[in-house]
Parts: C-alpha cells; structure tokens; sequence
C-alpha cells in the first residue's frame, strides 16, 4: 500500500475521533511548550546574564589580593611587587590600589553616608580601565597635586538631581585612621572631577566610591605598602597564564588570590547551562507523560478497531500495513504537537521573561558587597529560540509519538485474523 | 477442467477453554474453475473454520491447501496476505464492511492495497459496483445501505481483484429470504456469466440446492457430495 494512502487513511482515522484526537496531541502540546519555553527562557537567561556579566567584570583586569581573608590582608604588597608583576608576558600594566572604608565627606553643611574610599595612582588607575570611568565634570588630577580626589556618580548625586560639590571646590573628608579606638580625622581635598554612572566592576562599585591619590593615602595612614594589585592585561585569554605566573612569584596557591572575571565568568556559564538542561530534562517528563497517553489511547483504538482490523487483514493487508497505518496516526500526532508546542513555549517564555524576572528582581534586590547599598536591578530576558531547539523539540515529539505508539501498533498488526472478525 | 482450489488432508484443532474441538478431520476435496459449490452443514460441523482456511485465513494443523497451484501455508504471513488480496475474495454474513467509508471506497480498498492508481481504482470499482447492480448507490455509506445492498457492496469488494474463487460464509444468514434469494441470484449470475468460481458455505439447503455441487460437512468430515440444480447446466 502507498505512503499517500496510509497517510490519508491514518489523517481520516484521526479527523473521525476529532476530540480524542485533540487531547492526545494537547498532552504533546503541553510537553513541547514546557520543553521550548524552558529552553529559550534558559538559553535567553543566560545569554542576557553573559552580557550584564562581561559589562560588569572588565574581563581584561585581574585582581591580586593576599590569601586567607575574603577581602585580603591589608597592607600586604610592596612596590617590588607591583614592578614584578607588571613584567610578566601579557601585562600592560599594574597598579597598586588601598582600601579604606568608614569614610564620609562634608560640603558646607553637607553629609556624605559613609562611604568607601579607593586610594589609587590616578593615571595608572584609568589606564586600567580606560574606557568606563569618563567624567560628568572636571577630570583627572594632575599627578603632582597631592589632595585632589574624585567621586563616583553616587557620591556626587545622592539623590537625582542633587549635586554634591562641583569641580575646584574644597571639600571636607573624614578618615577613620583607626578603628579601635576610633580615631578619625578631617582633611581637606580639592575636588578635581565626578564620574558619569559608571556601574560596578568585579566588586567596585564604581559610582559609590570616593577616590584619592595612594602617596597621600600611604602619608596619612603611615603605611608603605598597598591592599590589592590590579593587573590589565592584553586579552582575557592570558588570563590563566597571567594568573599562573603571578602565584608562583609568591609562592604559590594560599599566599595570594588572583581574581580571574573570565573563569568566574566561565563557571556561571557552565552551572547556567546545567540549570537550563535540568529545566529541559524537567520538562521531558511531560512529553513522557503525554506518550503515555498516546500509548492509551491508541490502545483504547486497536481494541475498537479490532473488527476493521480484521476486514483488513481478511482482504490482504500485510500486518505491515495495519503497523503503518497506526504508526502514522503516532507520527501525526508528534508533528501537530510539535508544531503547536513550539510557538507556543516561545510565546509564554516571552511573557515569562518579561514579567516573572522583572517581579522577582523586585523582591529579591541585589546588595552590593563593599558599598552595602541595595539596588533593584530591573532585568528582562528575552527568549532565545534557536534551530537546534525546534529540532530537537520535534525530533523528540515524534520520537515519543512512535515510541509509545509502537505497542498498540505492534498489538494491531498481530492480531489473529479470525479472531478480530469474530470481535463484537 | 482444472482444480483452482485443492485441499488435502486438512486438520484443525481448536482449544475452547480447557476442552480440544476437533473442528477439521482430515478434508479433503477440488474445485473446478468456474463451478459453483455449496457446502452445507449444521452448525459447529466446521464450516466457517473449513472457508477460513480456504482463504488462508487460518492455517491447519496438518493438510495442504493450494489455491491455483500454490501452497498456502508454506508461505510467509506476507506472502500469505498477498494471496488474499489477489487470488481470493470474501463475503461474510455479517457483511464486514467499514462503516464510515462509501460503497465506492470500500471497494476501493483491495486495489488501494494492490497498489492500483486512484484514477484507475475508482472507475473499476465503478464499474464493479454497476455490474452487482449498485450504480446509483456509490456514495452511500453502510448505514444508508440495506442488508442487501450491504452484501452487493461486499460482493463487489470481493470480486473487485478478479480472484480466482471467492468464498462465502453464509451470505444470506443476514437477510430476509427475499433478499437472500436475490444474492444467490448474483452470485449466480457472477458465476454464468463471468465464470467466476464460488464456494458458499450455508447450513440453509435452499441456498445449497442452486450451486453445481454440494458437498455436505459433518463432525469436521465431508460426508459425502451430490449435484444441484445448478449443476443441471453443466
């Protein structure tokens, strides 16, 4: 018998049990739009989380810090250490870099929130990031002055619309020069520039933070030596190689830590992609579910068909035949679901990611590690259906189809004959 | 006159729940081409097993069966089905036709299984339907049809192949004997004037009396023969 006919026989098979029909292919429906809208989602999630990640982590800057405490012990590198470091093979440059926190500023009657104070070489400091840090007003200090100091755009607009202090003022910073007993002093710092927004880097926030010139810092803190070395280095692909070299000049793994952006980044993709496959593995579940039911009702039919089945047979069709003609109806079934669940995932993925991620970044906002500020990142994912997906989603909806058809199907071509035609 | 149909020595053993039915004893017989045989018997003396496996249907348990020279039941379930679709043709009592095709489609169905162009198998079937007198009735369904017109439809799926013989399993078992009378009347008239062979098997003597031969089944055995009144012309 030809392919043509048993496909129109099996077509009218299905368009008699219309209903039956429609809920079979509901349950591949429903089993295809879970796998699709998870899969987008997950693969929309993840790229948009790659994107705001290779903004947020300068991918070209590594940062050295001392082992053992979260933030590193301060006061732990030697200007011998910044040269080394900025010898190593596919370093631009190093600079040294101290932290201070608990720092607050004052214009006229004007208070700053404590805030954290970065002290930094200001040119070399810019160099490591030589595209984020542009300036709303005014600009880098010169390099001879010793009490200038630029804010981030935070600092300088507490609220929207409210100004600080403008370029060239005098302004006011408060140091706590110990903690315990606390001792803290005011000096007075010209201010040379504020930062445009600027966002975060690894854990700076940027626009939260107050900088200073490191000689005057290392003067009025009586230090010599700095907390962290930041590294710019020509292509995130030495990062490895980089981080490698730097261990070794101090001795190895536990005396330093080398924040690498690129494998940080590299690990969230990988646990993304495990979490977009644990979805879409999730997922399946429901198209197993639905071939179930395709393996029940196509049961249900070869025992009511059991009598054409029989005439069939009686009037020379191969079991063949009868196997490809429930088979087809399977594979129908497959294809309809498939081509129903496709657009249909993709469509809820799209009102999932633009409503369920936006509320949930509401109620979970994010809270800056330094800074201590809360901020409710407004994300939308935008689903990203690929080729692949829709391949797989009818590779897979077909693939159940037959594969739980197959017993009924297998069922109808065996019969005896005599017996279906004896069967009321 | 050449045996188109020969059995020999044909057995079958049925299990009805724990107790062996002997349904077929060792049979053994010829049909001509063209003849027109009657098997009668009452009923449970093996009839229906006997045109079952007639039309390979069914294989016995011992015996041989060859349709046109060839050997049935060694032939694969395929090859077997093969046979069926275009050596033998079949009318059932309960007319077995399916319910939500047109008389023209189920017609039909034989050559769609034989691969026969859609052009083609619609005007055969055509033509078959207007030769059992069902010209006007092509695109009725089943339960638009009457019992007899049901079984002309039948009859025509049977014969839509040209098989060599078609085998009846009491066509008339269904209808009224006015109506049953008019498809012995075709059957007959298929076999004059087509030469087409038929073996209906009946435990209704009036139906029986009109075929060439009839050979009497009883306890799974063929008892003896006599000839009919259609016999006469010969």
């Amino acid at each position: 018998m030809r392919r043509k006919h048993i496909l129109a026989m099996a077509w009218q098979n299905m368009k008699l049990r219309r209903f039956r029909t429609a809920l079979t292919t509901l349950g591949v429906v429903i089993g295809i739009t879970a796998i699709i809208g998870l899969a987008s989602l997950g693969e929309g999630f993840r790229v948009t989380i790659r994107e705001q990640m290779e903004q947020g982590f300068e991918l070209n800057v590594l940062t050295v810090m001392s082992g053992g405490l979260l933030t590193g012990v301060p006061s732990f590198f030697t200007e011998d250490d910044v040269q080394n470091i900025s010898k190593i093979d596919g370093v631009i440059l190093a600079t040294p870099l101290i932290q201070k926190s608990d720092v607050k500023l004052f214009n006229n009657n004007k208070t700053s929130t404590p805030l954290v104070m970065l002290a930094v070489n200001f040119s070399e400091f810019w160099t490591i990031y030589p595209n984020r840090l542009a300036f709303e007003n005014g600009g880098l200090p010169q390099s001879t002055k010793n009490d200038t100091t630029v804010i981030g755009y935070n600092v300088e607009h507490p609220t929207e619309g409210e100004s600080f202090a403008n370029p060239g003022q005098n302004i006011t910073i408060q140091m706590t020069l110990q903690r315990f007993p606390p001792r803290r002093e005011n000096f007075t710092f010209n201010l040379a520039g504020t930062i445009a927004k600027s966002g975060a880097a690894g854990f700076i926030n940027f626009d939260d933070t107050i900088f200073v010139p490191i000689d005057a810092t290392k003067k009025l803190f009586n230090i010599t030596n700095s907390d962290m070395i930041f590294v710019r280095i020509s292509d995130p692909s030495f990062s490895d190689s980089v981080a490698k070299k730097i261990k070794d000049r101090f001795g190895g793994e536990g005396e330093v830590r080398v924040l690498v952006p690129a494998a940080f980044l590299e690990q969230v993709e990988s646990v993304l992609s495990m979490l977009q496959i644990f979805l879409t593995a999730i997922a399946s579940i429901a198209l197993l579910v639905a071939g179930l039911g395709i393996m029940n009702i196509m049961t249900v039919s070869v025992m009511e068909r059991t009598r054409e089945i029989g005439i069939l047979k009686a009037i020379g069709a191969r079991s063949r035949t009868i196997m490809a003609m429930f088979l087809t109806e399977a594979t129908l079934i497959g294809i309809l679901g498939g081509l129903m669940g496709i657009p249909l995932g993709y469509a809820i993925a799209q009102v999932m990611g633009r409503f369920l991620f936006r509320f949930s970044a509401e109620v979970t906002p994010r809270r800056s590690i330094i800074t201590g500020t809360t901020t409710h990142p407004l994300m939308e994912v935008s689903p990203i259906l690929s080729l692949e997906w829709v391949i797989i989603a009818i590779v897979f909806a077909v693939g159940v189809s037959v594969l739980f058809g197959w017993y009924p199907a297998r069922k109808a071509a065996k019969l005896d004959p005599v017996k279906a035609l004896r069967y009321e | 006159m050449t045996a188109v149909l020969e059995t020999r020595n044909v057995k079958r053993t049925y299990q009805m729940g724990k107790v062996m039915v002997s349904a077929l004893r060792g049979v053994s017989l010829q049909i001509e081409e063209s003849e027109f045989v009657a098997i009668l018997g009452p009923s449970g003396s093996g009839k229906s097993t006997m045109l079952h496996i007639l039309g390979g249907l069914d294989r016995p348990d011992e015996g041989e069966v060859l349709i046109d020279g060839i050997s049935l039941y060694a032939l694969n379930d395929n090859k077997l089905a093969d046979v069926r679709l275009h050596k033998v043709g079949f009318v059932f009592q309960f007319f077995n036709l399916l319910p939500r095709l047109t008389a023209l489609r189920n017609v039909e169905i034989p050559l769609t299984l034989a691969n026969v162009s859609e052009q083609e198998s619609i005007k055969k079937a055509k033509e078959m339907l207007e030769l059992v007198g069902l010209g006007d009735r092509i695109t009725h369904r089943p339960n638009e049809l009457s019992g007899g017109e049901q079984q002309r439809v039948a009859i025509a799926r049977a014969l839509i192949n040209d098989p060599k013989i078609v085998l009846a399993d009491e066509p008339t078992g269904n209808l009224d004997t006015t109506t049953g009378g008019e498809i012995v009347r075709l059957m007959q008239r298929l076999n004059k004037e087509e030469g087409q062979t038929f073996v209906v098997v009946t435990h209704d003597p009036s139906v029986a009396e009109n075929a060439d031969r009839i050979l009497f089944l009883k306890d799974g055995l063929v008892q003896g023969e006599k000839r009919g009144v259609g016999g006469a012309r010969h």
